[in-house]
């Protein structure tokens, strides 16, 4: 958790057991986690039932070891933090959090269909991801990792979104999309 | 400051509360200050750590999210703040994150260290405080801020508090003057008006003042009721003193009246005494004129009867003659005691007192003492130390030695010793008369110095005596500062020893009495010539003396110098000198005789131990005996040189009141040779002088009209009768004055008083003589 604390605060992945620089999905896979606890799910969720805090992976896995790694032994609200990787947006029942790769692209708005009927946040890196209705949407900036919310979506949801999440986002939709 | 301890109590009072108020109120604003200080840097501290905490909570994200943007933009929400200087956020591992610099020109500073465990330190250092804080986000450290802010607020509070402070201690000071003022009111005037009654009290001396009560019930009310208390003893003590004061003046007064009038009655008496004591001056003056004229007649005839000079008497008229004289001489003697001892009873007897040696003065005594002394074989013997110096009259002295050395023989036996010896005793001188007599007994001791007492003794020297002779002496002695004292065993002898004060021994003054005052020579043959007996050696002396006296009269000199002066004031018949002398020789004396006008005529016998008859002949010795001599080549050797008396055809002129007087004086004159002529005043004495040839003048003192004293005066004052000789013979008492006068301008004076025959032949003779020799020296 240090290790990753310290390249995800510095902001510049600099992993000093690896002799190559952060990858993107690196810093990614951080702020997976860091999301998890700017946010608060609804108390009578299917999630919040669970003992474990389940961080998905939907279809193909683009961060390889690294989100293990990230989120081994660390814990939110008094969970542990586990990856887990689905294929369906069936799957996703005690997930929290919904990241959906790239490879999802074709089937994206059936999938944001499906999954905001849950308390899931739901983040990918698909362009236009937030316009269709996802909530959190990475984007770079230059060589750095960004966000952007859509925030109907997750007030759709029932979930509660802290402001400080949203200081540091670099667009915040509302009512952009979804109709 | 120094002089604290002049200050008025008032000054004091007033100061000690205002230092006392001044230490309270600056302790006090200290203490304010300080805690105000403490809150204030605390208030600051909370308000910086506030904003740190909140910036911290504020930046998570940014953190989390790798947002320094975001976390400037956060940060520039402290612009609201102009108090702090700068922030910055660090991360975890302490890479600065985002800055904040109040004047946009700020420096990255490295990451402070907070202390392990603690989630927040700070500092003040200068003029700002540093806070440094950990961020910390759901129980974890995130990153640390740090803030920088000046301390301008608090400090303008700062000020603004102890402002606020200095003028609440101004105020409070002034509080505190005012109150002690008025405290120090209550004090101190109770006390300086006390200060001041005290000094009133102490310049005016009135005690009734009091002192004002203060009205209160402190130390000082009690101190002002003590001292009017006090004030009110003193007022009593006062009042007392002076009525105990008036009362002695009272008694002063009183007593002052008393002894005015006890003065004034005491003049009166003093007057009545005074009175009482001229009259007996007066009566003294004629009693010793009055008595003693006609026994002067008595013992004057009796004398030429007994010479039988008239004529022949038988047997039974010289035994009856003889009586006469005994009679008259005793009765004499009494009237002199009696008049002696009067005259020292009434204070007027004249004392004076001179420093002389006692073996000057002895000789005098002893010459008229040995024929009595002889007469009865009693030994003379003297044990007289060396230079024994007294301080008295010399006349008296030798009066006292006289009567004791002539008690001595007196009631000593034939055969018998008197022993005179002399010694010091402090600062006294006794002399002590030893006889081997018939003593007195103790219980008569006591007495024997009081008037007419006699010791029973020989018929003989009861007679003789007069009884006044010890009281006379144990007078003599004491009024010259002296004790007589005696010490007897009856049967054995007495020993009288009287003590004069010492005389200094510097004034050794050489011992000359008045030219004309001569040893009273009692019992002496008639119209003896006199002779100076010059010797060193006073045994020598006494010998010389012995061999002659029945012939002779005598003088003695102890040396050279001194018989030069006797010479010339004494002009003896014929002197007899030793040679060996220790101050000047023999020779030398014989020269100085021989140039002296005076004393050149005069025969000189060597008396020597030395043969040096050529040398004493050469210088103008009439004679030359050797040592020891013979008593009958002595008197034969001095008849060959003194002249008999003289028949010349001199002329005496006798003036006297008294016819018998005169006849007595006539009949003793011509006896002896010379011619007279008697007057019966003075004014008669005058005429005959000037009329008249006189070779002297024999005068009375005391006459009606013209006395002695005015004829003597009348006689000096014409020119040519300033070298007449004159004569007194007085039965006055005389004063220390009229003896001067006398011994100014007369030749001699006789007192009626003693056995003046013998001394009156020997006087004129001498006159009469000189004036003869002179003549012949004159005219050769």
């Amino acid at each position: 958790m240090a290790v990753v604390m310290a390249w995800v605060l510095v902001g510049v992945p600099c992993l000093r057991a690896q002799s190559s620089k952060p990858t993107d999905y690196d810093v990614k896979a951080v702020y997976l986690f860091n999301f998890g606890r700017f946010v608060e799910w609804p108390a009578n969720g299917t999630a919040a039932k669970n003992d474990s805090f389940a961080i998905c992976v939907l279809g193909q896995d683009p961060f390889g070891p690294a989100l293990d790694a990230t989120l081994a032994g660390e814990t939110i609200d008094g969970k542990s933090v586990v990856a887990k990787r689905i294929s369906t947006p069936e799957e996703s029942g005690d997930c929290r959090i919904v990241f959906m790769s790239s490879a999802e692209d074709a089937r994206m708005n059936k999938i944001i269909a499906a999954l905001n009927k849950e308390a899931v946040l739901t983040v990918s890196d698909i362009p236009q991801f937030s316009q269709h209705g996802g909530m959190i949407q990475f984007v770079l900036e230059g060589k750095k990792v960004r966000f952007e919310v859509n925030l109907t979506a997750v007030q759709h949801a029932g979930l509660t979104l802290s402001s400080e999440l949203l200081k540091v986002a670099t667009t915040v939709r509302r009512n952009s999309s979804g109709d | 400051m120094l002089k604290v301890q002049h200050y008025s109590i008032s000054k004091k009072l007033t100061l000690m509360n205002l230092l006392v108020s001044a230490a309270a109120l600056l302790l006090a604003c200290a203490g304010f200050c300080a805690y105000d200080l403490y809150s204030l840097r605390t208030a600051v501290i909370g308000n910086v750590s506030m904003q740190a905490q909140i910036i911290g909570d504020n930046t998570v994200s940014a953190l989390l999210f790798n947002d320094p943007h975001s976390a400037e933009k956060t940060l520039s929400a402290l612009r609201a703040n102009p108090n702090l200087m700068y922030a910055q956020i660090y991360t975890y591992d302490g890479q600065p994150f985002a800055g904040y610099w109040r004047d946009r020109a700020g420096e990255t500073r490295a990451l402070p260290m907070i202390p392990a465990g603690q989630t927040q330190s700070h500092w003040f250092r200068d003029g700002h405080l540093g806070l440094a804080r950990s961020i910390i986000f759901q129980g974890k450290a995130m990153g640390t801020v740090y803030i920088r802010s000046d301390l301008r607020a608090m400090n303008d509070r700062f000020k603004s508090y102890a402002l606020i402070i200095a003028i609440v201690f101004l105020a409070s000071l002034m509080v505190a003057l005012l109150i002690s003022r008025i405290f120090e009111r209550r004090i101190s005037k109770p006390v300086k008006e006390l200060a001041e009654t005290v000094r009133i009290v102490s310049r005016e001396k009135d005690y009734s003042i009091r002192a004002a009560a203060t009205g209160s019930q402190d130390e000082l009310a009690t101190l002002v009721d003590a001292f009017n208390e006090m004030l009110e003893q003193i007022q009593g003590h006062e009042v007392a003193l002076r009525q105990a004061h008036d009362e002695l003046e009272e008694r002063v007064q009183e007593r002052t009246r008393q002894l005015a009038a006890a003065n004034q009655e005491l003049e009166i008496r003093n007057h009545e005494v005074e009175r009482a004591t001229r009259m007996k001056s007066r009566f003294l003056a004629s009693m010793s004129h009055e008595l003693r004229t006609p026994l002067n007649a008595i013992v004057g005839f009796s004398d030429l009867l007994a010479e039988q000079t008239p004529g022949q008497l038988n047997d039974k008229q010289q035994r009856f003659v003889s009586h006469i004289k005994q009679g008259s001489a005793h009765l004499l003697q009494l009237i002199n005691d009696i008049l002696d001892l009067s005259k020292i009873e009434a204070g007027q007897l004249e004392f004076r007192c001179e420093d002389f040696q006692v073996k000057d003065a002895l000789p005098e005594v002893l010459s008229t003492i040995r024929p009595l002394a002889m007469a009865k074989s009693i030994q003379i013997e003297q044990k007289l130390g060396t230079d024994h110096q007294v301080h008295a009259d010399r006349v008296r002295f030798k009066q006292v030695l006289y009567n004791l050395l002539s008690n001595a023989v007196k009631f000593t036996p034939k055969a018998g010793r008197i022993d005179i010896d002399c010694r010091e005793d402090g600062n006294f001188v006794a002399i002590s008369v030893t006889d081997t007599g018939i003593g007195i007994r103790a219980e008569d001791q006591a007495v024997i110095f009081e008037e007419f007492r006699q010791v029973e003794g020989p018929a003989e020297a009861a007679q003789e005596g007069t009884g006044l002779g010890l009281a006379i002496s144990k007078r003599l002695v004491e009024r010259q500062g002296g004790r007589i004292s005696l010490e007897s065993e009856f049967g054995k002898g007495s020993r009288f020893t009287f003590t004069l004060p010492v005389g200094s021994t510097a004034s050794q003054t050489p011992l000359i009495s008045g030219p004309t005052i001569l040893p009273v020579a009692a019992g002496g043959g008639r119209g003896k010539p006199l002779i100076l007996i010059v010797d060193d050696e006073i045994a020598a002396r006494e010998l010389l003396a012995t061999y002659l006296s029945p012939e002779y009269q005598i003088v003695m000199a102890e040396s050279g110098a001194e018989a030069v002066v006797k010479a010339q004031q004494l002009r003896p018949d014929a002197i007899t000198l030793d040679v060996l002398m220790p101050d000047s020789t023999g020779f030398e004396t014989l020269v100085a005789l021989r140039k002296t006008p005076d004393t050149a005529s005069i025969p000189i016998i060597i008396v020597s131990i030395v043969d040096q008859k050529q040398v004493g002949f050469a210088l103008g010795a009439a004679d030359y005996l050797i040592k020891p001599i013979r008593k009958s080549a002595l008197l034969e050797t001095i008849r060959k040189h003194v002249a008999p008396q003289s028949d010349d055809d001199e002329t005496i002129l006798l003036v006297d009141d008294d016819p018998r007087t005169l006849e007595l004086l006539e009949e003793t004159l011509r006896s002896a040779g010379y011619e007279t002529e008697s007057v019966r005043s003075g004014a008669r004495a005058l005429e005959v002088l000037s009329s008249k040839q006189v070779s002297a003048v024999l005068l009375d003192l005391l006459m009606p009209g013209m006395d002695g004293f005015e004829v003597i005066r009348h006689v000096r004052q014409e020119p040519t009768l300033k070298e007449l000789p004159i004569f007194v013979m007085t039965a006055k008492s005389l004063t220390g004055d009229e003896l001067a006068v006398l011994n100014r301008e007369t030749q001699a004076l006789f007192h009626k008083n003693g056995s003046w025959h013998p001394q009156l032949i020997v006087e004129v003779g001498r006159v009469f003589q000189g004036r003869k020799l002179a003549r012949s020296a004159a005219q050769s």
